[in-house]
This record gives structure tokens, C-alpha cells and sequence, in this order.
């Protein structure tokens, strides 16, 4: 009888703790990160009797959570890609947004400013016309202004949620370590798994690879490893290393992600993928630095060949026209680490090689190597580097000088990313808007051809010599230029109706036939020109000409183009980013399904519990009604 | 399947937050009418959207150009038909006075009603469009392009025109210099001038004259002096002789290098006549020299009337040039009128193409706003009964 009742004690007390299992089980229904928990009961060993072997009752063996690995593994690895294309699709999504307005975007505004420009040209004298353009030249300016300021501001985000995310980062890694540790003590000293501490491991674990992506493995003492990047050891046992984001060698503002170890920090910034910092990582370089670089590579195109017709051009006052657009200058910058005393300085060359991508200029063994950044690839550059002769490559020249420069010393060089910023108009009036051509050609009075002037313009400044030219023909069809003031012949040709006679960086344009003997003088344009529209004809074909990227894009192609890149590059973060979200939600779908609970099931549980506690209660009073049956029968 | 209790809670809240932001998105699209609102949407649609865009706005911008240019071209042609028909009127003096009956008191009055018609057409050419522009004045607008000094209008304004742009690949002159339309009037018969020296005593008067074989013609001076009134010799200008003859009577033609003269009357010895390369002569200057003719009281009759026939020729050839440079004014209206229309088909069809791609299809937007709306109401009244479930309810 003792024996029903002990077993039935045993039952009793089993049955207790499968309740309170049952009891935390439903508690935690909501809670993140917990693992459903079971009480194992086994079977107290029998003892042995002549008749065979008599049960013991029960026990709780262990009390296990639910919970699998590799389920784990998937949620962690589809939450990095979530939360790395989503942060990705978020910020490239502002920036996206700013430029792509179609109303206002870039190319609108280049459109308003060429539009301004036809209407200059319609009543070049009309002092409100030539306000109408420069208040469009300024509205351009301050755009270009607004986008650099504000994607200077995005950059400043993108920077500070990099330190942010690496202090999350830290912080989640020292307390992996910390729990690793007391696992291990826990599973060594009672052999059971303290399955609370392992499922607040499991959620720092989940909540480290948002921002980036983890590898784990667990080790038989119970603790985990994690592995960031490309096998970066981030966690070990109980020991964590910390990572930082550290300045970058050429701009402060800047950070790269390292590891620090044993007092020294690796740089890890190219290896790390995945997670918020993945995302904020590939943001900056494919979308923030590029956007920042072509709108810089579009400005200085655009003060390029406004200045250039500009100066080529005559205001209304008869005075030569002057630069309407300052632009920022190239930006560079040496490493922190240089050791030597070279300087270099940089400008620009040629608009139709220079690129929206940065460069390095490094010494290697005694001599200079520039490497494209975005391409990795080395850019061979020609010259020698002196101010005499320049390097020159990706249209910038680049004198170096200063003293003599170590071994390893380097220079970023940014042909673009600060122009946008430095838009500005120069022009302070109207009337300096050079309208007029600052040529003009005359047919002689006693001209008895049919030859008439059509356009004449200074198409490069540079070369352009004033003076007086006269172009005579010495029959319908062939022309000599001579210099007036030499008399001297520069140059012969065919006549052809239409095509522009070249000379001295002077464009001439004739029409109709002219008769033999005919002269065309070429000299210094009256300031009583103020109906002339020729140069304002040649800022607005300077503009839509193909004149960027080895001459095949033109500056409103140039603004369209980021627009569709960078709307491919949000876009296809944003696909990627729902993708990865549909893959997590069923992972993690999948995980729950076996590590969350069920109150239905609890339910069942409870009342079976509830039930076999019963029982056991009810064996323990039959007992009692036998040993008061014994007793009654032995004192009759 | 086992579903975890969490499982069933998130899923249900996660769907219906998604259904939330289509509905949102949805509601924007229709509230906006632009299913296209950042390039993330269809970076291809928006790159298209920003060029349809651009060309639309130039396009605008020509036909406002055209408008300019026609405006201009319009009251120049105005002003073109205004001079001529003050030659017209000079023309119909210049006839009342070449006849030799008329008294010379008749032919001042003449003159002086054709200072007047000087007056009008120099007036004329100094006519200025709204903005107080010039028309006549080319590139020079701000300057009065013709000025009366002494018997000589000199032209002030420049040779060369403003264009306009009227379409992607078409400027066009907005004007015409007024060298060009009151100039630059070839002399003569365009090739050579005819002359009478003004000491002829004869009464032999030269005609225009032709060309009658163009490839012998070497331009110059050339004089034809009679010794007699039958004895005749052309000389060019170095001295060399080109013709001559002796048979000289009323009426012949005489020909030489490749043209033709013809010399009515009767020369006297000693009279010369010249048949020059032609140059230019300007509307004003033939009216200038008719006032000069008719006001001049000791020119022989023979002078006269080979003068004013003269003077006749130069206003039908300043009429005809005024006629061409009229034609090319016409044809460069019909040409931005043409261009403007052209311009209006094209941005019907650029702002159909925008709108195609970033305009929101109404229809299929309220479909789709409804298909939302009712997959939502689905969602959440599934969620309300199927939450009420639970074994708990029953164990008691």
C-alpha cells in the first residue's frame, strides 16, 4: 500500500510541474523569442518482485524546448536580406523622390531654361526677356543647390545610422557572450539547459541579424559562435570583439567598418553584407555618391557651355560676355596616412571624358597609379605629372607638387561631387546676358550677288583673334579669308550655302550666291546689335549638343539617366525587398509553427493534467480506504 | 499542421496592414489622378515621361516663337505693301511728267509730290514693331535705319537678320534688313546701266538695253562716243575698242560684248553715251534722282525723257524686288503656320503618350480600389470570428 502511495505521490508531484510547464507555456503565448517548453515524464524504475517488476510512479525527466536550428538559420538569413534591401529601397527611395518629379525635376528645369533662352532670342533688346532667363539661371543654381545640400543631408543620415547600427551591433554581441557564459556554467553544473537564457540568446541572435549578416554554430558546452561579414568572428564563447566605424583616411565625415582586435582595427567595410548595415553601406556607394557625383558632372557641364557661348557672345551695353556660372571645384583630399610632402592639384580638362566616378592617386614603387574607384580598374594617364606637363586622364589634369611624396601616399580626387554644390550665377544685370554675337559681318554696299549673311559667331573664344577679316569670292563657288590688317590670305574654300566658313575659331554663315568679286567684311560687332541673336542661338545648341561621355550624351540626357538608374536601383531594392519580406514572413511562420504555442494545445494539456492529477489524488485516497479497510479487519 | 497561437495573430495583422497600404496606394493613385510618382514606380515610364515632357515644353515653345516671328513678318509685309504703293504713286507721276508738252512749272509741282512720296517711303522704312523695334534695321534694332542726308537716304542698320526657331530643326529669318528691301536694288537691267552724258547736245537718247549672249559680257565701263551722228565707236575703260560703226541711224541697236543697246534719235558729233556694270541702286536714290530730273529746268527734252525712262525702269525693279522679298515673307508665314500646325498634332499625340503612362486608369483603379476594399472587410471579419475560437471557452 505504501507503494500506491508513493507512486501516486510521484504522479501527483510529476503532474504538478507538467501543469506549471502547461501554466508557463500559456503565459508566454505572446512573448517574442519563446520556445515553446515540454515536461518529458519517464517512468520511475520498477522493483523487482518474484512475480515480475512493480512501477514506481513517474517523474519529470527534463522540461525541453521546442526549437530547431536550421529553422532559426532561415529567419536569420531572410531577415539580413529584408532588413538590408529595405533600408536600401528607404533611403534610395528619397532620393529617387527628389529627382524624380516630372514637373520639376531636372530635366524641366533645363527645359525652362532653354525655353527662356528661344524667348531671349525672340526680342534679345527686352530687358524683362533677359530677367525672365536670369531668374531661370538662378532657379537652376539654387536647385542644383538644393539637391547637393540635401543629399549632403541624406549622407549625414546614412552616416550616423552606420555608427548607430554598430553600437546596436555591439551591444547585442557582448550580450550574446555574457549569456553564452552563463549557459555554459548552467548546462555544466546541473546538465539541464536553461532553456529561458538560450531562447534571450536566440532573440539577441535574430534581433543582430537585422543589421547584418550572422553565421552561428553551437558548441557543446551550449554556447554559440557568431560570425559576421565573410567569417569575421564576432562572438566567440563567452568573449566578444568589438567593431567600429571608424573616420575614412580622406574624408572625417566618412566611416568604414572595422574590427578592433588586440588593439589594432582591420578594415571589414568590403566585406560586410547584409542587415541595415549592408543596405546602408551599398546605399551610399551606388546611389548617394553616384547622384551626388553626375549631378556635379551636369552642373559643370551646364556652366560650361553657358560660359564658353558666353564669352564667345556681346552684351547688351556692346561689352564681351563674361562666365554666367561659377561651379564648385574639383575635390581632393590625402590620406591621413600619408607620410611624404607631395601635393597635388587638380582641375578640369575635358568634358567629354570627365565621369561621375572618384579616383585615387596613389604612389607605388616610384610611380603614380590612378584607380577609378566605382571600376576598380587602373586609368592610364599620360604627362609627367609636372606643371609643365600635367597628368592627364578622365578629363582632369593633375599637377603634383609639394615635396617629394612616400611610398603608399594617396590622394583621393573627386572630379565632380562638390560641383552642384558651387552652381551659382556670377551675372548681377540683365543686359550681361550676351544675346549678340560679338562678331558681325557686312556684304560690301557694291556686292551684286545674291549672298546673304545668316549667322556669324566666335565658337571658341580661346582661339578666336579680333580684328578684321574679309571673305572675298574669287568665283560663285570658292572664297579666301585674308586678314585685313596683314593682308595677308589665312585661308581658302569652297562655298557651300548654309555651311559655316571656320576661321580663327569664328564661325561665318552665308547664304544664297554670292557673284565673283563679292566681299563679306568679318570684324568686331557694332554695340548698336542689340537685335542680335546669334550667340543665344549657340548657348541653346551648345546645350542640347551631344557633348559628355566621349560625345554621346548631351546635358539633358546626362540628368534623364540618373533618374532611370537610380529608378532601377530603388526599384529592384523594393521587389528585393518585398521578396525577402514574403521568404521571412514564411520562415518565420515556419519557426513559430513549431517554437510558439498553441492555446488549444495547452488547453488539451491542461485538462489532461488536470485529469491524471485527479486520479492520483483519487489513488491516494483509495489507499487510504484500503489501509482503513486492513486495519478495521484486523481490530474486527 | 501545428499553428502556433502567434503565428495566427502576426499573419493576420501583417495581411491586414498590407491591405492597408494598397488601399492606400490606391486612394493616392485616384486622389492624384498618376499612377506614376517616383521613377522607383517604372523608372522606363518616367524616363520617357521626363523626354515627352521636355519635347512638349519646346514644342510650346516654338509655336510661341512662330507666334513672334509671324507677328514680325506680318507687319513688315504691311509695311512692304504701304511702299509699294507709294511707288506705285511715284510711278503714275513719273509717267504724268515724262512727256515733252508739259510745262516745267507742271513737272516742279510733280517733283514736289514726289518729295512727299520720299517722305512716306523713308517713313515706312523706318517703321518699329510693339517693342519699338525697327523693322528695317536687321541686328541693329535700336537704330533708325534710314536717314536723310542732302539728296542721299543712307542705311544704317545692319546686314544681318535675327532667326527665330519655329521647330526642332527649323530657324527662320523674323525679318529682312532694310539693305535688302530697299537697297539693294539691282541697277538697269541687273546687268548694265545706261547713260547719257548730261553734255549731249543731240537729241539721241540710249534705252536699257539687253543681254543677248550672257558669256561674252565681261563687266566694266564702256563709251560709246559718235564723231558724227552716223559715225560711231565703243571703247571699255582702257581705252581699247570693243565696236564701232558708221552706219548710225535712229533706232539702232548697237551691239557689243555680248549685250545690246538700242539709241533713238539723232546723236550729234561729240555726244557719248555709257553702258556701265550694273551696281545698286536704292528705292530712295530713284526717287531722289526723278525729284532732281523734274526740278532741273535746262535738261533737254532727249535727257528728260531718257532720264525719267530711266528712273521708270528703277521703281518696277524696286517694285519687283519689294514683290519677292513679299513672296518670302508669305512663304515664311505659311511656313510657321504649316510648323504650328504640325506643332499642335504633336503635342496632342506627346501629352496622349504622358498621359498613357503616368495618368491613373480610372476604371481599372475602382476596380481595383473595390477588390482591395473587400479582401480588407474579408480579412477582418475573418480575424474577429475565427479570435473568438478557443479550447479555453469549453473547459470549465
Amino acid at each position: 500500500m505504501s507503494d500506491i502511495l508513493s507512486t501516486s505521490v510521484s504522479g501527483l508531484l510529476a503532474f504538478q510541474r507538467a501543469l506549471s510547464v502547461t501554466s508557463n507555456n500559456v503565459s508566454n503565448v505572446a512573448t517574442p523569442g519563446y520556445s515553446v517548453e515540454n515536461a518529458n515524464f519517464t517512468p520511475q524504475p520498477g522493483q523487482v518482485t518474484s512475480v515480475g517488476y512493480f512501477g514506481s510512479g513517474v517523474a519529470i525527466e527534463s522540461v525541453t524546448r521546442s526549437y530547431d536550428e536550421l529553422l532559426a538559420g532561415q529567419v536569420r538569413s531572410s531577415q539580413s536580406g529584408y532588413s538590408s534591401f529595405n533600408t536600401y529601397a528607404t533611403q534610395a527611395g528619397q532620393i529617387v523622390n527628389m529627382l524624380s518629379s516630372s514637373s520639376t525635376g531636372l530635366t524641366a528645369s533645363l527645359q525652362a531654361f532653354v525655353n527662356a533662352l528661344h524667348t531671349v532670342a525672340n526680342s534679345p533688346s527686352s530687358t524683362p526677356q533677359r530677367q525672365v532667363l536670369l531668374s531661370q539661371a538662378q532657379g537652376l543654381a539654387q536647385q542644383m543647390q538644393n539637391y547637393s545640400s540635401q543629399l549632403s543631408t541624406y549622407g549625414a543620415g546614412i552616416e550616423s545610422q552606420l555608427s548607430g547600427a554598430v553600437t546596436q551591433i555591439n551591444t547585442l554581441s557582448t550580450g550574446i557572450a555574457s549569456l553564452n557564459g552563463q549557459i555554459a556554467a548552467g548546462l555544466a553544473s546541473t546538465g539541464q539547459t536553461p532553456n529561458t537564457l538560450m531562447d534571450q540568446r536566440d532573440k539577441m541572435v535574430d534581433q543582430l541579424s537585422q543589421y547584418v549578416t550572422v553565421n552561428t554554430a553551437t558548441q557543446a558546452d551550449g554556447s554559440m559562435n557568431v560570425y559576421i561579414g565573410s567569417g569575421q568572428s564576432l562572438v566567440t564563447g563567452s568573449s566578444s570583439q568589438q567593431l567600429t566605424a571608424f573616420q575614412s583616411p580622406y574624408n572625417a565625415a566618412q566611416h568604414g567598418i572595422g574590427i578592433v582586435s588586440g588593439g589594432s582595427t582591420t578594415d571589414v567595410t568590403s566585406q560586410i553584407s547584409g542587415g541595415s548595415l549592408g543596405g546602408l553601406l551599398a546605399v551610399r556607394s551606388q546611389v548617394l555618391q553616384p547622384v551626388q557625383n553626375t549631378l556635379g558632372q551636369f552642373s559643370v557641364g551646364l556652366a560650361t557651355l553657358v560660359n564658353q557661348a558666353q564669352q564667345g557672345g556681346m552684351d547688351l551695353t556692346g561689352a564681351a560676355g563674361t562666365p554666367m556660372f561659377a561651379v564648385g571645384p574639383v575635390v581632393t583630399a590625402s590620406a591621413s596616412s600619408n607620410t611624404g610632402a607631395a601635393t597635388i592639384a587638380v582641375t578640369r580638362t575635358s568634358l567629354s571624358s570627365l565621369t561621375a566616378d572618384d579616383y585615387t592617386l596613389r604612389q607605388t614603387g616610384g610611380a603614380w597609379q590612378l584607380t577609378d574607384q566605382t571600376t576598380g580598374k587602373v586609368v592610364t594617364m599620360t604627362g609627367s605629372g609636372t606643371a609643365a606637363n600635367p597628368f592627364l586622364a578622365a578629363g582632369v589634369s593633375i599637377v603634383v607638387g609639394g615635396g617629394a611624396a612616400a611610398n603608399g601616399d594617396s590622394f583621393l580626387i573627386q572630379p565632380t561631387a562638390g560641383a552642384a554644390g558651387g552652381l551659382a550665377v556670377l551675372l548681377t544685370s540683365p543686359a550681361q546676358i550676351a544675346a549678340a554675337s560679338s562678331i558681325q559681318t557686312t556684304a560690301a554696299a557694291a556686292n551684286t550677288g545674291t549672298g546673304t549673311v545668316s549667322a556669324s559667331l566666335v565658337t571658341n573664344p580661346a582661339t578666336w583673334v579680333p580684328g578684321t577679316y574679309k571673305v572675298s569670292f574669287t568665283s560663285a563657288t570658292q572664297y579666301q579669308i585674308t586678314n585685313s590688317s596683314t593682308n595677308t590670305v589665312i585661308g581658302t574654300g569652297t562655298y557651300t550655302s548654309g555651311t559655316p566658313i571656320t576661321f580663327n575659331g569664328a564661325s561665318v554663315t552665308l547664304q544664297g550666291t554670292p557673284a565673283t568679286g563679292d566681299t563679306f567684311t568679318v570684324g568686331s560687332a557694332s554695340s548698336s546689335s542689340v537685335g542680335d541673336n546669334s550667340n543665344a542661338f549657340a548657348l541653346i545648341d551648345s546645350l542640347s549638343a551631344a557633348n559628355f561621355n566621349g560625345g554621346t550624351t548631351s546635358l539633358s540626357n546626362v540628368a534623364n539617366n540618373l533618374v532611370s538608374q537610380i529608378g532601377v536601383l530603388t526599384q529592384q531594392a523594393q521587389s528585393n525587398a518585398s521578396a525577402q519580406k514574403s521568404v521571412n514572413q514564411s520562415a518565420t511562420d515556419t519557426r513559430n509553427n513549431l517554437s510558439g504555442v498553441n492555446l488549444d494545445e495547452e488547453a488539451a494539456k491542461l485538462v489532461q493534467y488536470q485529469q491524471a492529477y485527479s486520479a492520483c489524488a483519487q489513488l491516494i485516497q483509495t489507499s487510504g480506504t484500503m489501509f482503513n479497510s486492513l486495519i478495521s479487519a484486523v481490530h474486527g | 499542421m501545428r499553428i502556433a497561437t502567434i503565428t495566427f495573430q502576426q499573419n493576420a495583422t501583417s495581411q491586414m496592414q498590407e491591405l492597408q497600404a494598397a488601399l492606400a496606394k490606391t486612394q493616392n493613385d485616384l486622389s492624384t489622378g498618376k499612377k506614376l510618382h517616383s521613377a522607383a514606380d517604372d523608372p522606363a515610364a518616367m524616363t520617357s515621361v521626363n523626354q515627352l515632357n521636355v519635347q512638349l515644353s519646346a514644342s510650346q515653345q516654338y509655336v510661341t516663337n512662330g507666334n513672334y516671328a509671324s507677328s514680325n513678318l506680318k507687319l513688315e509685309a504691311q509695311a512692304m505693301s504701304d511702299a509699294t504703293n507709294v511707288l506705285q504713286s511715284a510711278r503714275d507721276l513719273a509717267i504724268q511728267a515724262n512727256s515733252a508738252t508739259l510745262p516745267a512749272a507742271q513737272r516742279q509741282n510733280i517733283a514736289t509730290q514726289l518729295a512727299q512720296q520720299l517722305q512716306s517711303l523713308v517713313a515706312i522704312g523706318n517703321r518699329v514693331d510693339s517693342s519699338g523695334n525697327y523693322l528695317f534695321a536687321g541686328t541693329a534694332s535700336g537704330t533708325v535705319p534710314f536717314a536723310q542726308s542732302g539728296n542721299t537716304v543712307a542705311y544704317s542698320g545692319s546686314s544681318s537678320v535675327s532667326q527665330v526657331q519655329i521647330s526642332p530643326n527649323q530657324r527662320i529669318s523674323s525679318g529682312d534688313t532694310g539693305a535688302a528691301v530697299f537697297m539693294n536694288i539691282p541697277a538697269g537691267n541687273g546687268t548694265f546701266t545706261t547713260a547719257g552724258a548730261a553734255t549731249n547736245t543731240g537729241t539721241g537718247s540710249i534705252g536699257v538695253g539687253a543681254v543677248v549672249s550672257p558669256g561674252a559680257w565681261v563687266p566694266d565701263t564702256y563709251t560709246i562716243s559718235f564723231t558724227s551722228p552716223t559715225t560711231y565707236s565703243a571703247t571699255n575703260s582702257a581705252g581699247t575698242v570693243v565696236t564701232s560703226g558708221t552706219a548710225f541711224k535712229d533706232g539702232d541697236s548697237i551691239s557689243f560684248m555680248g549685250v545690246q543697246v538700242p539709241i533713238t534719235g539723232t546723236p550729234a558729233a561729240g555726244d557719248t553715251f555709257t553702258v556701265a556694270k550694273a551696281g545698286n541702286a536704292s528705292a530712295f536714290n530713284t526717287l531722289q534722282g526723278l525729284i532732281t530730273t523734274l526740278s532741273s529746268p535746262t535738261l533737254s527734252s532727249a535727257q528728260l525723257s531718257s532720264q525719267i525712262g530711266g528712273a521708270l525702269q528703277q521703281i518696277d525693279a524696286a517694285m519687283t524686288n519689294l514683290n519677292n522679298v513679299s513672296a518670302s515673307v508669305g512663304a515664311r508665314i505659311n511656313s510657321i503656320t504649316a510648323s504650328q500646325s504640325t506643332a499642335q498634332t504633336v503635342q496632342t499625340s506627346l501629352k496622349t503618350s504622358v498621359s498613357q503612362l503616368s495618368d491613373v486608369d480610372y476604371a481599372a483603379a475602382i476596380t481595383q480600389l473595390n477588390t482591395e476594399e473587400l479582401s480588407l472587410q474579408a480579412a477582418q471579419s475573418s480575424y474577429a470570428s475565427i479570435a473568438k475560437l478557443s479550447l479555453f471557452n469549453y473547459v470549465k
